[in-house]
């Protein structure tokens, strides 16, 4: 018996290099010049997350009241602010919260999100209609008011739990108040957040878990757990990183929003919506102070928009046309 | 069927060029395709996945989606060109004058509508008709393609009816307009044979009935045998044979139609003989080869297949029957 | 023929519940296989054909367990596998494999060819992780690609190819019975005899049996040892090769020949067909009776009402067929 070998010049190349499906969608973003300069701009704001503290001129704390309230200067990049704070440093701290609260919100949603969606989508039944039937929920209660409420509500107990412990016990970190902060932030945020997830990547494994290759894989014999790991996970992945993409920008508008509305992370912390807060109540007589942070959080929402944008293209070619 | 060779050409496509924009830059996929199709003649059009046969036709109407956009060549229909008509003429000539069956029915028709208004849509566009007399020439039209109780059917949403049922829509819609000229776009392929039987028998039935000229296109070689008049080959964007159906399946001249044809399965096969079988597969767009398209995976191929495109040409002593084939061409000649 | 069947479908039955309405108050039943009765011998080639929705790819999948069957058995080397668990399933599904039909879902779009073939060899342990790479090249040989492609990406290749691919997949587990599930109907004609003929091959070499779940009835008539013809769940006719081609019993398996159309245009001119009229019915509501009486030329009162029994008339033909047993009988 013999078995005719295949002509197999007219489909793929020898010299040609593999091409995996990442690979592919690499160079198809960058040749999108909008997602690459969203791209450029979001390493930019993370270089500056990161580093900020050593770029800048002035601490973001120092106040200087003889210098209050200036306009923008060589000196004072993005002017000073009514206690005489360098404008340009505080923008720069602010990144760095704008970064921790972004991903660690983004994080704890993902996780939620993504282990409750696949979950639901792969064993289906009376699981997958009851975390559906939270997701709806959730998604059914207006954000701010549901973040306005946990943080009036449970704020003042928790305050008056770690001031009791500090007295017990005289441990230090029970007087640290911005770890309270950054609890009901974090927590309300990512509480508010989880659904879409969810929802996308259960969508995603609902129709993953119909198609041939993962029947083939179960007629192999494979355990549920390489199924999910190895045919139904990377190949939902996709609409997730776009997803993300999308939601670290609306996770910065949404700390924004609640420092604007005295719910997120307090002052002296420097975050962009805190700023903005302050700058709005003077801003006829002093703009910049308004300016500064409102440009730089449009910035960052706009760049991560365009990268999400450019990695949806990039990762659904079909969906482009 | 009359003598089409008489007349002047109902169709005439000559030099027909199409390009796809890829990412290794424009690639031709339709290559100077010629193509007749006469008055009241019904003409099949075979290749495989493609190998453009559906480009070709969606060009003529210009359709052709984004990406891709005709380089060249003429399409005259009925004396115009239907290339360099402007817009508000070839919309007289889109389901006017041309009409189109498309293959799949349950995405062609219009979900949300219903079928009768469907049908009555061209009718008032095209025809001038008041709503009424649309309406009752949509019900004229359903009995035409059989559809039983078309007066209840009329208002039938497309999910209401069979896919057989659908695709008898889309047949109505297709003759809405008494065109001259019907397109088919492998009609039947989504469809079961017994479903299919009936659809070439609708067609074959109403060809006669409505004297118009046919284009079925389809990879089915089997299924236009006992249908068409005569048949064009194309493979990768080429017309390699054209041929009175007869003719064609008598004596298949292309070393691609012949290997086409020995790889059906036949009545008299033994069972599980080894079919004959053609190795290899057509050239991707941008991939064509430099001499004649199928040398790579023809068995005959010479040195001046893989330098020289070859033209059609007709075959000796057998009238109406062209083939683009060097080694085809010499042997007949030796032959003869 | 005498012999022990290899695989012994009895009585299988597969009803889906569908939900309805906004609020899925409504159930429905879908009757897909109903009462399904037939051997499969070693080496042959048993081939299920039928129109959509007739249920001749949900046998395929209840028969190998990849959906639970409603009732009935299936009896492999002794045991009835649609009643295990997939636990216990496990060391059966090394030796019944499946292809599919579409050659662009059919592999995973994130794994080489490699990993594809290489994926069952390891999980079922029929290689060390050093003799991979030479079982993978052997595989991929067999379905006649070099060795090359291990480190491509399915959208590399062309349908045929990916096809292919499958094939090696299914063959890695060293199998003895594949369900091709429509494994050529969506090629191109040119490639559709190329893995016929691999498939054939394949069978000699490693004497593999295959259920054929196809529509083409030209292919089947080709490659089949016997066939089974389906309408709406149920088995209408099954008999050998020859005997079906010949000598179709039941009027849906004369209709459905008849409706094959030949590459000949001078027998397609003389050719007396046999049209059948209206539509398949909704397996949601299949007729009372014999399910085909509503499009069946003959169809009695007896037809509508009762259903008739599936009998073997002479040796190896099966049919259903009330017509049929009255001209046996008288």
């Amino acid at each position: 018996m013999t078995i005719t070998p295949v002509n197999l010049s007219s489909t793929v190349a020898d010299d040609e290099p593999p091409v995996s499906l990442w690979r592919d969608a690499w160079h198809r973003l960058l040749r999108n010049k909008l997602a690459v300069a969203g791209l450029a701009v979001v390493i930019l704001l993370a270089f500056v997350a990161v580093f900020g503290p050593w770029l800048t001129p002035y601490d973001f704390l120092t106040q200087d009241l003889e210098a209050r309230n200036q306009a923008p200067s060589l000196a004072h990049l993005f002017g000073t602010d009514d206690l005489g704070r360098d404008v340009f440093s505080r923008v720069v701290y602010g990144t760095r919260t704008a970064f921790v609260v972004a991903i660690v919100v983004t994080t704890i949603a993902v996780a939620i999100g993504v282990t409750l969606g696949a979950m639901a989508g792969f064993f289906g039944g009376l699981f997958d209609r009851i975390v559906m039937w939270f997701t709806d929920m959730t998604m059914s209660v207006p954000n701010l008011l549901l973040v306005v409420v946990i943080n009036a509500s449970l704020k003042t107990p928790i305050t008056a739990w770690m001031e009791a412990r500090y007295q017990a016990t005289l441990n230090p970190f029970y007087r640290e108040t911005i770890w309270v902060d950054f609890l009901l932030v974090f927590g309300s945020m990512a509480l508010i957040s989880w659904p879409p997830y969810a929802r996308l990547v259960r969508a995603q494994v609902l129709s993953i878990r119909g198609r041939p290759y993962v029947t083939a894989a179960r007629a192999l014999g494979l355990t549920n757990r390489l199924i999910l790991m190895r045919y139904i996970v990377p190949n939902a992945i996709g609409p997730l990183i776009v997803s993300v993409s999308a939601g670290l920008g609306t996770a910065m508008v949404l700390e924004s929003a609640f420092s604007f509305l005295g719910v997120g992370v307090n002052p002296p912390t420097p975050s962009w919506g805190n700023m903005i807060s302050d700058g709005l109540r003077v801003w006829q007589h002093y703009p910049h102070l308004l300016a500064a942070p409102a440009a730089v959080l449009g910035l960052a929402t706009v760049a991560f928009s365009f990268l999400g944008d450019g990695l949806n293209d990039a990762l659904n070619p079909r969906g482009s046309k | 069927m009359t003598a089409p060779e008489i007349q002047k050409p109902l169709l005439d496509v000559r030099g027909l060029t199409i390009e796809i924009e890829t990412r290794r830059g424009p690639a031709i996929i339709v290559d100077g395709i010629n193509l007749t199709v006469g008055k009241g003649e019904t003409v099949g059009v075979v290749g495989e996945s493609g190998c453009g046969k559906s480009l070709t036709m969606l060009s003529l109407v210009r359709l052709l989606p984004n990406k891709i956009k005709v380089k060249g060549g003429t399409a005259e229909f009925a004396g115009r060109d239907l290339l360099k008509m402007s817009k508000s003429e070839l919309r007289q000539v889109r389901g006017g004058k041309i009409g189109f069956v498309f293959q799949d029915p349950m995405t062609s028709l219009n979900p949300v509508m219903r079928i009768g208004d469907q049908l009555c849509e061209p009718l008032i566009y095209h025809r001038n008709m008041s709503k009424a007399d649309a309406g009752k020439r949509a019900i004229e039209l359903l009995r035409l393609v059989g559809i039983p109780g078309p007066e209840q059917r009329i208002t039938a949403y497309p999910h209401e009816l069979s896919g057989g049922m659908r695709q008898r829509v889309m047949i109505a819609m297709g003759l809405a307009c008494d065109p001259e000229l019907l397109i088919a776009d492998e009609p039947t392929t989504a469809l079961d044979v017994t479903i299919q039987a009936q659809i070439v028998d609708l067609v074959k039935d109403l060809r006669k009935k409505l004297n118009m000229s046919v284009v079925w296109i389809t990879h089915d070689l089997a299924l236009i045998a006992g249908l068409v008049d005569r048949v064009a080959v194309l493979y990768a964007g080429t017309v390699v044979e054209d041929a009175p159906v007869g003719e064609l399946f008598a004596r298949p001249t292309h070393p691609y139609t012949r290997g086409l044809l020995a790889s059906i399965p036949k009545l008299s096969d033994e069972r599980a003989s080894r079919l004959s079988s053609i190795g290899g597969t057509p050239p991707e767009p941008g991939r064509r080869p430099k001499g004649c398209p199928f040398a790579p995976r023809c068995a005959l191929a010479e040195s001046i297949c893989h330098e020289r495109v070859p033209v059609l040409e007709p075959v000796a002593g057998h009238s109406g029957h062209r083939v683009a084939c060097f080694v085809a061409q010499r042997q007949l000649k030796e032959a003869a | 023929m005498a012999a022990e069947p290899l695989i012994k479908v009895e009585n299988l039955v597969k009803h889906f519940v569908v939900r309805l309405g906004a609020f899925g108050e409504r159930g429905a039943t879908v009757y897909a296989v109903d009462d399904v009765n037939f051997d499969i011998f070693a080496g042959e080639t048993l081939s299920l054909v039928g129109e959509s929705g007739c249920g001749k790819s949900t046998t395929g999948f209840t028969l190998l367990n990849l959906q639970k069957a409603t009732s009935g058995k299936v009896i492999f080397q002794g045991e009835n596998i649609v009643s295990l668990n997939e636990k216990r399933m496990r060391p059966y599904r090394r030796e019944l494999q499946i292809v599919f039909q579409d050659p662009y879902s059919t592999l995973n779009p994130r794994m080489t060819i490699g990993e594809v073939v290489g994926e069952p060899i390891l999980f079922h342990k029929l290689a060390t992780k050093a003799e991979l790479p030479e079982k993978v090249t052997r595989l991929l040989a067999d379905v006649g690609l070099p060795a090359r492609f291990a480190s491509r990406y399915p959208h590399e290749l062309s349908g045929g190819q990916r096809q292919r691919v499958a094939i090696a997949r299914a063959l890695a587990c060293q199998p003895k019975f594949i369900v091709c599930d429509e494994a050529i109907s969506a090629l191109d004609v040119s490639v559709q005899a190329q893995i016929i003929n691999l498939l054939l091959d394949l069978q000699e070499k490693y004497g593999l049996t295959y259920l054929f779940i196809a529509h083409d009835l030209a292919v089947v008539r080709h490659i089949s040892d016997r066939v089974g013809v389906m309408y709406l769940g149920r088995l209408a006719e099954l008999a050998t090769r020859e005997q079906l081609f010949s000598n179709p019993l039941h009027p849906y398996t004369r209709a459905l020949l008849s409706a094959v159309p030949e590459a000949d245009p001078e027998l397609e001119k003389t050719r007396q067909r046999q049209i059948l009229v209206g539509d398949v019915p909704s397996p949601l509501a299949p007729p009372a009776g014999c399910r085909f009486h509503t499009r069946c030329p003959i169809a009695m009162d007896k037809c509508r009402a009762v259903v008739p029994e599936w009998r073997e008339v002479e040796t190896g033909h099966h049919v259903a067929c009330h017509a049929v047993e009255m001209e046996t009988a008288g």
